[in-house]
């Protein structure tokens, strides 16, 4: 069934957008994850334009994320006040990444951008994720103990602060800039950011597992609001059909996907993730160094 | 009752056969609306009239050639920098690019018309007055011209009009899913021993309509609204989602 995108202007299969948004959504599920780092590469696949698939790939991230946000928050897994300092600085570094984007886009270098970004920052997690997990794997048969609290040179900072509910007296600095760093990411890639945040919180903030993914959705949540709002009025490219054709597929397939999550260890979960997120990474890296097959392209001036 | 009609009807069609006969060319399009839905994968419409004289080699010929609404387009050359990475490189920027471009005759332009007239009216990609500013290469107009060939929305000659009872002539224009919106204008020439003798111009319109065309346009004239109610809809679609699997 042909559906015609109203923003992206082209006519796509419904049934392809809700197989890829429940694909999308059922590896979510399993890995805990928001998923838009696999979406927006396979809308630029089927022929979306960037702008739009970054900008509807972050829409699609508000009702991913909102349902496990909802649970996590009954559960009193969200610490509110991490939360808030991760958003100030998401808010920031949203702000400046529709800016930075939208300055790519004037010079003709959002394609070049997004798969530069994809490579360098999914080939890096996916990297640490792999070794983590193996060292982890590993660890299970040696059994040697991770130091529980180690201080570094992020506790001499000023601004310090007791978080309660993720036992910690840190400098909200830090978390500051984690949050704009990721907002920024976000807004150029379209993603969540999740499956940077989450290992942020644990290995660079030392917060306890039981409140990073309710805090990270939390943050992934109102960043994607931010990013989407931005996009809608700064760039026009926000596509609420794709979105929702996306949504309906990957809903039903979060639900799958986090049942047969409870099923797989922790270890062996990253270690998978964190492989598709290698996988993913090296075929963009393919894409940008392989010879193009027409070496000219067009595009609407702005 | 019929009678009556006939007799209300009567001249009326006399005086459109009268006309056709006083002019050289009549033409009209089979739509002068195409509605672009959700559900739309593309569209035609059919260019059609008559001449006053036999159309035929030696006789009259008759070009179409039909134009979308302009826009400004950058064409881009990829680099590979370092002879590793593809980045875009230098670019040309045309402006007035017509978005839609369709060629059709009962013979080629060039076989019928002198190459000035030819030109001067614009009749055939290679005769499209392109002004560039940026890259000077002519590789760029030439990738231009490809990329839009390819596109399906620049058709030159892929079929000649066709003729019916050596008098009546018609030819179908295709209009893909990518078409865009806006007005179109279609001119219909009369060429008679290589001279354009009589015109007539037609126009239809492309136009988003019912959800397409509701989207479309909040989207440009109420941005914030229409973000507000993106993000609305896709925590109210993840949260039903949650509610109702938890149920089933």
């Amino acid at each position: 069934m042909q559906v015609y995108l109203p923003i992206a202007e082209m006519s796509v299969d419904a049934f392809l957008l809700m197989a890829i948004g429940f694909g999308v959504g059922w590896l979510s599920g399993l890995f805990g994850v928001g998923g838009g780092f696999l979406l927006t590469p396979l809308l630029l696949l089927i022929g979306v334009p960037s702008p739009v698939a970054v900008a509807s790939g972050a829409n699609q991230t508000i009702g991913a994320s909102v349902s496990g946000l909802i649970a996590q928050w009954r559960r009193g897994n969200v610490d509110a006040k991490m939360g808030g300092v991760l958003l100030a600085g998401g808010f920031t570094g949203s702000v400046l990444g529709v800016q930075l984007f939208a300055l790519l886009r004037r010079i003709g270098q959002v394609d070049l951008a997004v798969s530069v970004f994809y490579v360098v920052v999914l080939g890096t997690v996916g990297g640490l994720m792999v070794m983590e997990s193996v060292r982890a794997i590993r660890r299970r048969r040696s059994a040697t103990r991770r130091k529980l609290h180690a201080h570094t040179w992020m506790h001499g900072l000023p601004l310090k602060t007791r978080f309660r509910k993720s036992r910690l007296y840190i400098s909200v600095i830090p978390p500051f800039l984690i949050g704009a760093g990721i907002g920024l990411l976000s807004a150029v890639m379209g993603v969540g950011g999740g499956f940077m945040l989450v290992p942020a919180m644990i290995y660079l903030l030392g917060m306890p597992t039981s409140v990073v993914i309710g805090t990270s959705l939390f943050q992934v949540v109102f960043v994607a609001a931010n990013v989407t709002l931005l996009a809608a009025v700064q760039l026009g490219t926000v596509d609420v059909l794709l979105t929702l054709l996306l949504l309906v597929g990957g809903v039903a397939g979060a639900q799958f996907g986090a049942s047969m999550g409870t099923r797989l260890r922790g270890e062996e979960t990253r270690a998978l993730l964190g492989l598709l997120v290698l996988g993913v990474a090296m075929s963009l890296l393919w894409g940008l160094l392989r010879p193009p097959q027409n070496l000219f392209s067009a595009g609407p001036a702005l | 009752m019929i009678r009556r009609l006939l007799a209300v009807l009567l001249p009326l069609l006399l005086g459109v056969a009268a006309r056709a006969q006083d002019q050289p060319l009549v033409a009209a399009l089979s739509r002068t609306d195409i509605e672009v839905t959700t559900g739309f994968t593309g569209a035609s419409l059919v260019v059609f009239g008559s001449t006053e004289q036999p159309i035929g080699p030696g006789g009259d010929e008759v070009i179409i050639v039909a134009r979308g609404p302009t826009r400004p387009v950058v064409v881009r050359r990829k680099v590979a920098v370092a002879g590793l990475v593809w980045v875009n490189g230098p670019s040309a920027r045309f402006a007035g690019v017509p978005g839609y471009y369709v060629l059709a005759g009962t013979r080629p332009a060039w076989q019928i018309l002198p190459e000035e007239q030819r030109q001067r009216h614009a009749l055939g990609l290679d005769a499209l007055p392109l002004a560039s500013t940026g890259a000077r290469s002519p590789a760029f107009r030439r990738a231009l011209l490809e990329l839009e060939r390819d596109s399906g929305l620049w058709i030159e000659d892929s079929a000649p009009i066709e003729i019916a009872g050596s008098r009546l002539f018609f030819v179908r224009l295709p209009l893909p899913a990518e078409v865009p919106t806006g007005d179109y204008r279609v001119e219909v020439l009369l060429v008679r021993s290589r001279q354009i003798i009589a015109r007539e111009d037609l126009l239809f319109r492309v136009d988003r309509v019912g959800t397409a065309d509701r989207i479309a346009t909040v989207a440009q004239v109420q941005p914030l609204l229409y973000g507000l109610a993106c993000i609305a809809v896709a925590a109210l679609a993840g949260w039903l989602g949650s509610v109702l699997f938890r149920r089933g």
